[in-house]
């Protein structure tokens, strides 16, 4: 194989890795706020606020590995 | 376009300003041009970036001037690409260098064309930010006129939007994170003007035709950097420059900061890096999705014929609409977590001082 085939490749595998990472991070973070705010549904704002902290912090390492994966992929 | 009409007219600058205008004029020529080329993510790209012409409800409008500052420190202005591509001065279809604007009397060493050497041209982004601004500014200078008028009077029509959407920033994004109310206070204009410009930009974006300038690695950068600042100001002013520095040991003993000072200062400036990357990159993805969704119509009827084509659309425009509503969430979740953030890392830079500082106002109230 070529090197742009395995940047393709790469890029492929890459984002399937990391989207399995931060599909489960944020699926436990989703379970625990769930709970969470059952428990105690009076804090249920509170328990919002920090979840959505939470996973935009989760999110963003999961955006800069897809910025990563899409420069694999748009190597010439 | 493809590179076979453009080397019939190769350097003759009216014969490429015609074939611009042609290429821009019928689309039929553009397509077929387009079905020869293999379908890239470039391409793709391409459409999501920055470029000289006003993108706005299914037309490319070129009505953004054009400000080149050229090799010899002169300044060029065009009143829009067409003029450029007429003067001669200037071209977008010079054949070593497709799609980008070069001289066409300069060349370098080599014999290669030399772009200028500074574009300052309004382009597509810096319009939609201009937009965005004049939105903004109308709708809260119509805001603030009828709250001067009638102070006491309860709010009606878009004064309900603006004061329940000021009130939440006020409560729930900013006074919890910053400590004290007088502090909050300061900091509410930035963060106001940061939630609804993002907001705007994120909401232009979904217009048909539209991109978004918050999709822009320089746009969602110069947002950061004014949070970067303004963190560190606050900082600087509430907690002490003592504070700031000790800040700076992360608590550890002064004989380890050697490595703790290295660290704390790339975390100053990771966290506005992050938020760069993070709006940045949410935009983008959410377009780029959308139009992968509906490139797949072109791509399947291209490779397997004009019928699965059409059997694919069905499915690739209801995903894209589920994508869209998505999208409408995200611009409003992006705004709120840019805003979010940028409060919490106030609080974080701040450190003992914010709970500090708040239990002295409880005292004060006591």
């Amino acid at each position: 194989m070529e090197a742009v085939a395995f940047a393709w490749l790469s890029a492929g595998i890459g984002l399937g890795i990391t989207v399995f990472g931060v599909g489960t991070g944020i699926g436990r973070l989703a379970a625990a706020a769930l709970e969470a705010s059952s428990r105690q549904p009076e804090n249920a704002g509170d328990i919002r606020t920090t979840m959505i902290i939470g996973a935009a912090l989760i999110e963003g390492v999961a955006l800069l590995a897809g910025v990563v994966c899409i420069l694999l992929a748009v190597k010439q | 376009m493809s590179t076979e009409p453009a080397a019939k007219h190769d350097s003759a600058t009216t014969a490429t300003a015609a074939h611009h205008d042609a290429a821009h004029a019928a689309g039929g020529h553009g397509a077929t041009a387009e079905a020869s080329d293999k379908f890239t993510f470039n391409k793709l790209l391409d459409k999501l970036g920055d470029h000289h012409e006003l993108d706005i409800f299914f037309g490319t409008y070129e009505i953004l001037p054009v400000v080149l500052l050229d090799q010899n420190n002169s300044l060029h202005m065009y009143p829009n690409l067409h003029a450029m591509e007429e003067s001669g001065e200037y071209t977008m279809h010079h054949l070593a260098a497709p799609h980008h604007i070069v001289s066409t009397t300069i060349k370098d060493a080599s014999g290669a064309p030399v772009g200028p050497k500074l574009d300052l041209s309004v382009t597509n982004f810096v319009a939609y930010q201009w937009i965005a601004m004049t939105i903004v500014t109308v709708i809260f200078a119509v805001v603030r006129g009828r709250y001067k008028k009638n102070p006491i009077s309860a709010p009606r029509g878009i004064q309900n939007v603006i004061e329940s959407v000021v009130l939440y920033v006020h409560d729930q994004i900013v006074r919890p994170n910053v400590g004290t109310d007088k502090r909050a206070m300061r900091l509410m204009p930035f963060m106001l003007s940061l939630f609804f410009f993002i907001l705007t930009l994120n909401l232009i974006s979904l217009l048909p035709g539209a991109h978004a300038a918050t999709g822009a690695l320089p746009v969602t950068m110069a947002l950061a950097t004014c949070t970067l600042v303004v963190v560190n100001y606050i900082a600087f002013k509430d907690a002490g420059v003592g504070s700031w520095f000790k800040h700076l040991l992360g608590g550890a003993p002064v004989y380890i900061s050697p490595i703790m000072v290295p660290i704390e200062l790339v975390g100053i400036i990771t966290k506005p890096f992050a938020l760069m990357i993070r709006l940045f990159a949410n935009m983008t993805a959410g377009h780029i999705v959308l139009l992968s969704l509906v490139g797949l119509i072109f791509f399947f009827a291209q490779e397997m014929g004009e019928v699965v084509g059409w059997g694919v659309a069905p499915i690739s425009v209801l995903f894209s609409v589920f994508i869209y509503l998505l999208e409408l969430l995200v611009a409003f979740l992006q705004a709120y977590i840019f805003t979010m953030l940028s409060a919490v890392f106030v609080g974080l830079a701040l450190g003992d001082h914010a709970a500090h500082d708040h239990h002295h106002d409880h005292a004060a109230s006591h």
